[in-house]
């Protein structure tokens, strides 16, 4: 990962996240940009996966499933963007 | 029951989430770990109980995640839930019930709200076994640094309780307050939740090097970790606002970036802690 990439995918996963808490109906699109930026990257497959389930899952929602779905996205981006930030501070090219 | 990320699987399978693999990331991050004395290992901050926001842990709950993770027990105290006294009444007497049951396993701080009276509560939890003091300035509306707060981290202190204190985000400047409040209080000894990231740069040059005072690693950052040395840190998941995974992860990624030596890292995840909480680690 360059530190291009893991600035640019920090700055979508914050977004995200913010969009996560306050169960704005935006964290799928977000979430989707997100994914593209972490595509073929380390923490691609942990984003695409939280992608898909914003997708498909009303994250907005207040049931019991939605709000457990909704936990492990925001759990799914803070791992990835650790990842990012942890390239970063390695001294990505 | 089975529990992926934190979360009930069945849960996630109703909703139409990937379990297979969620369980496959989660292990992914398990393998990643290069954090020894598993087993051993502490939280320092954990919520039980309903939050007002709708979060929830059960004790069995967190029984099943510390045994997922190999964590041997956690720092336990109500969630934002003051109930019918505005004190945390039950929500603090249900943490020390949970205690009880947990053969060692949960350590039972109490949560108190410095502007309510406080002393017949605080007694009560003492009595009851508690060994610590949760503040939280910000769901609370107090100052840190304000009369009411010095008094009852004073009396806190007298008991020889360590104190946590929510450090993480807010409108509010944290450094400043909390280094009048240790300044009042001098024998204190402070845990700041979350990395001190509500101030994380104030935070690191006024209060992170001060004798008595810890920072927990919950639902911090990893920029604002690296800055600190590992002496001064205590592991902690924020359950169930974080999970164990992702806080994890983060403490292993600071250790890996900064070359914390293993007493370095045993420290972090429990010794540290311990230091200030016999019988914990």
């Amino acid at each position: 990962m360059t530190a291009i990439e893991a600035v640019r995918l920090v700055a979508a996963l914050a977004r995200a996240e913010i969009a996560l808490v306050r169960k704005d109906p935006v964290a799928a699109a977000l979430l989707a940009q997100a994914a593209r930026d972490a595509d073929g990257l380390t923490p691609g497959p942990a984003v695409a996966a939280a992608a898909r389930m914003a997708r498909d899952v009303d994250l907005s929602a207040d049931a019991p499933a939605a709000a457990a779905t909704r936990k492990v996205v925001q759990a799914l981006c803070r791992v990835a963007a650790q990842d990012a930030q942890a390239a970063l501070l390695r001294g990505a090219p | 029951m089975r529990r992926v990320w934190g979360e009930d699987a069945l849960l996630l399978e109703r909703a139409g989430a990937p379990v297979a693999e969620l369980a496959a990331l989660e292990a992914e991050i398990e393998a990643s770990l290069a954090l020894p004395g598993r087993g051993a290992w502490w939280d320092a901050h954990v919520h039980l109980g309903r939050d007002r926001d709708g979060h929830r842990l059960a004790a069995e709950d967190l029984r099943a995640d510390l045994d997922r993770w190999g964590i041997a027990g956690a720092v336990c105290f109500p969630a934002n839930d003051p109930g019918a006294d505005g004190q945390f009444g039950a929500a603090n007497a249900a943490v020390l019930e949970a205690a009880r049951r947990s053969a060692g396993r949960i350590v039972a701080f109490c949560r108190l709200d410095p502007r309510r009276a406080w002393s017949a509560a605080l007694e009560r939890m003492a009595a009851g076994g508690a060994r610590g003091l949760k503040l939280h300035p910000i769901a609370q509306r107090f100052a840190p640094e304000g009369p009411d707060a010095v008094a009852l981290v004073r009396a806190a202190t007298e008991r020889g309780w360590p104190v946590m204190i929510h450090a993480g985000f807010g409108a509010r400047p944290l450094a400043g307050p909390l280094a009048r409040l240790a300044e009042a209080v001098p024998e204190a000894r402070l845990i700041l939740a979350h990395g001190g990231r509500g101030d994380a740069r104030a935070i690191r040059d006024g209060l992170a090097g001060r004798q008595g005072v810890l920072l927990d690693t919950s639902l911090a950052t990893l920029p604002d970790l690296v800055e600190i040395a590992p002496e001064r840190l205590c592991f902690g998941s924020d359950r169930p606002y974080g999970e164990h995974a992702s806080a994890l992860q983060l403490v292993a990624l600071a250790a890996a970036l900064r070359g914390w030596s293993a007493d370095q890292r045993e420290g972090v995840m429990g010794g540290n802690l311990g230091a200030w909480l016999p019988g914990t680690a």
